[in-house]
């Protein structure tokens, strides 16, 4: 393997990405688009996770992969939050008959 | 070769994050998602974490895309057509974010020092070796890389097995907290007065 891959190249298409879905978030109008930015943001996140542990030191406490572990804990919390975010924003289409952020507006004043 | 398919994946992957995010309709901006999954799911095997590439090709493309279109096609009409997106006013203190957020983390990580016993992220030129003969027979993460279904699944019943179970917990919540906050409120309302026994589902509805 005589032309590795630098950590840091992971490190800028994560923060890249990252950044990508920030925009997302920001700029989009519709529930759901905002949802697959938040999924962009936390897939920037697994990529930073696994590409610590394959590149980094092992401390023997840790096991032998604990970013994988912690990339597959992210993954469950991602899979529970789309459900619950769809479902929330379908009761909020019912109720305010559009899927637009800005006009759930009842709680400001 | 690795750097050249590295740089190819990235650039794709990162065009099809941008799609996501300006493609004003919303069918195609889940079909680039499902692009953008596939592209990171790639990246794992890049980093030789396979099983995680396939759990994110099973959970991200198989189920949580999927979603995301039920979801859009409830909400939106099948033809998905976002016509009130991206006005230029909203997009441009995005970008705007966007930039300085990316121009920030770059800056972090390429004047990292590293810690006194680690070298610094933008030195780390290669990866721990795991070829046989170069730390010995037999290394943990040798081990993990090549049997990883059955170390993630050791290390999830021994080490983390707390974070096992909240996180099958937080399944179970989810799962019956995306029923009952989704569930529809003209299905019990009328008969809800008759009904003997309500259920825990109709109840929270009701609440929400």
């Amino acid at each position: 393997m005589e032309s590795d891959i630098p950590l840091d190249w992971f490190l800028l298409f994560a923060a890249a990405a990252f950044a990508i879905g920030l925009i997302g978030v920001l700029t989009r109008k519709n529930a759901i688009a905002v949802l697959m930015a938040i999924e962009i943001m936390l897939n920037a996140a697994n990529v930073n996770l696994v590409a610590f542990w394959r590149y980094g030191p092992l401390r023997p406490e840790a096991g032998p992969i604990p970013g994988l572990v912690l990339a597959v804990m992210v993954l469950t919390v991602a899979a529970a939050e789309v459900a619950v975010g769809i479902g929330l924003i379908l009761l909020c289409y019912r109720r305010f008959k559009a899927a637009d952020v800005d006009q759930y507006d009842t709680l400001s004043g | 070769m690795l750097r050249n398919l590295f740089l190819v994946i990235s650039t794709l992957g990162l065009a099809c994050a941008l799609a996501t995010v300006l493609s004003r309709n919303l069918v195609r901006a889940g079909l680039w998602l499902v692009a953008f999954f596939f592209c990171v799911a790639c990246l794992f095997v890049l980093l030789e974490a396979e099983f995680l590439a396939a759990l994110q090709v099973l959970v991200y493309i198989g189920a949580v895309s999927i979603l995301l279109m039920f979801g859009i096609m409830l909400t939106r009409g099948v033809q998905g057509t976002d016509p009130t997106s991206n006005p230029s006013a909203r997009l441009a203190p995005g970008l705007v974010a966007g930039g300085v957020l990316f121009l920030l983390l770059s800056y972090g990580i390429s004047r990292e020092r590293g810690l006194r016993t680690q070298r610094s992220w933008a030195t780390t030129g290669e990866r721990p070796a795991i070829e046989p003969g170069t730390e010995g027979p037999s290394t943990p993460r040798r081990d993990a890389i090549n049997n990883m279904g059955k170390a993630l699944g050791v290390e999830l019943m021994s080490r983390y097995v707390i974070a096992f179970e909240l996180a099958g917990l937080l399944l179970t919540a989810a799962l019956v907290g995306a029923i009952a906050v989704a569930h529809r409120e003209e299905a019990f309302e009328p008969s809800s007065k008759g009904a003997p026994a309500s259920s825990p589902a109709a109840e929270s509805a009701s609440v929400a």
